[in-house]
């Protein structure tokens, strides 16, 4: 039986918060050997991979902005189940929280409000000198990095399996050493609210004087 | 040969981060070029996650600096939504073809 790499499977030590997934790993430890997991998870990735691709492709090529939004909120479910599979569920929900609940909301809005559906800008396809330069500089994106991840033999080494971080530690860490860039974040994101207010409020002042 | 999980995780990043590249070049208005990036950002967060759980690297700083990334986006879509409300007033339209000038589109 050829050697399959191991897998990264959440590891042991699961925190009290996750019961669920705690059940689901012994289930599933019960359910399998260590080959069918591997398996299984190689076609999880798969699933997601599969996700991310046709989903991205839906959300740069659609001609229909709506249908772009959905490729892209198929793209994110598609990531939140890679972080699913890197054992770090905290992440998944935090996509799915932000991603799919926030920005695709707030990418609908935008759509909705400059009237751009099926009949605007974007009902024709790009011009061939367009499209051949994206093409072109995604070609030259895939050159540059993909040997270098193909071809780098400290990504081949088996990796660690990873385990999952409670959320405790996350929050002590948020809270000690990262306390800076925590408030700052705070900060950037209060300076960006009151200034999308303060933009969109602007002329209908002025509309009414 | 089988590739290592670590490899694998950085090519679909890889391949979010190409799809977002042809989206932005190839978008003709601000909301697609929007859609582009959020793509580009999600590849960014996911090869960070990779990056930090199957290497000795510490793992909650990984999952931190995504959680930031996560909520820079935010803040990013808000305030771009903001801009094409304004630009849509005034040239009635998001097209980056008729942005090009300095005066409105109508005059």
């Amino acid at each position: 039986m050829t050697s399959w790499p191991s897998w990264p499977r959440p590891g042991k030590r699961v925190c009290e918060m996750s019961g669920l997934i705690n059940l689901i790993n012994k289930l599933s430890d019960l359910a399998l050997p260590p080959l069918g997991q591997d398996i299984m998870a190689y076609l999880a990735f798969a699933v997601y991979v599969a996700l991310i691709v046709g989903g991205g492709l839906t959300a740069v090529l659609a001609r229909n902005l709506v249908r772009a939004m959905v490729g892209l909120v198929i793209t994110f479910l598609g990531v939140a189940g890679m972080y699913l599979l890197l054992a770090s569920p905290f992440l998944a929900f935090m996509q799915l929280l932000i991603y799919v609940g926030a920005i695709s909301i707030l990418i609908l809005f935008a759509i909705l409000l400059v009237k751009n559906t099926s009949s605007g800008e974007e009902a024709y396809r790009p011009g061939l000198p367009q499209a051949g330069l994206a093409l072109v500089a995604a070609a030259g994106v895939a050159a540059i990095f993909g040997p270098v991840i193909a071809l780098n033999e400290d990504l081949a080494a088996p990796p660690e399996l990873p385990v999952e971080t409670p959320l405790a530690e996350l929050g002590q860490d948020l809270l000690n050493f990262y306390v800076v860039p925590f408030e700052l974040i705070s900060i950037v994101l209060l300076v960006a609210m009151a200034g999308g207010v303060l933009l969109a409020w602007d002329k209908r002042y002025r509309g009414k004087e | 040969m089988i590739i290592s999980p670590l490899t694998l995780f950085m090519l679909a990043a890889l391949a979010l981060m190409v799809i977002g590249l042809v989206g932005l070049i190839s978008r003709r208005t601000l909301v697609g070029m929007l859609i582009s990036v959020e793509m580009l950002l999600n590849g960014a967060g996911l090869s960070v996650v990779a990056a930090a759980k199957l290497t000795p690297a510490s793992d909650a700083v990984g999952q931190l600096a995504t959680l930031f990334i996560m909520g820079l986006a935010a803040a990013e879509a808000t305030l771009v939504l903001a801009m094409m409300v304004v630009v849509y007033r005034r040239f009635d339209t998001v097209a980056t073809e008729a942005l090009a000038t300095i005066k409105d589109a109508q005059s």
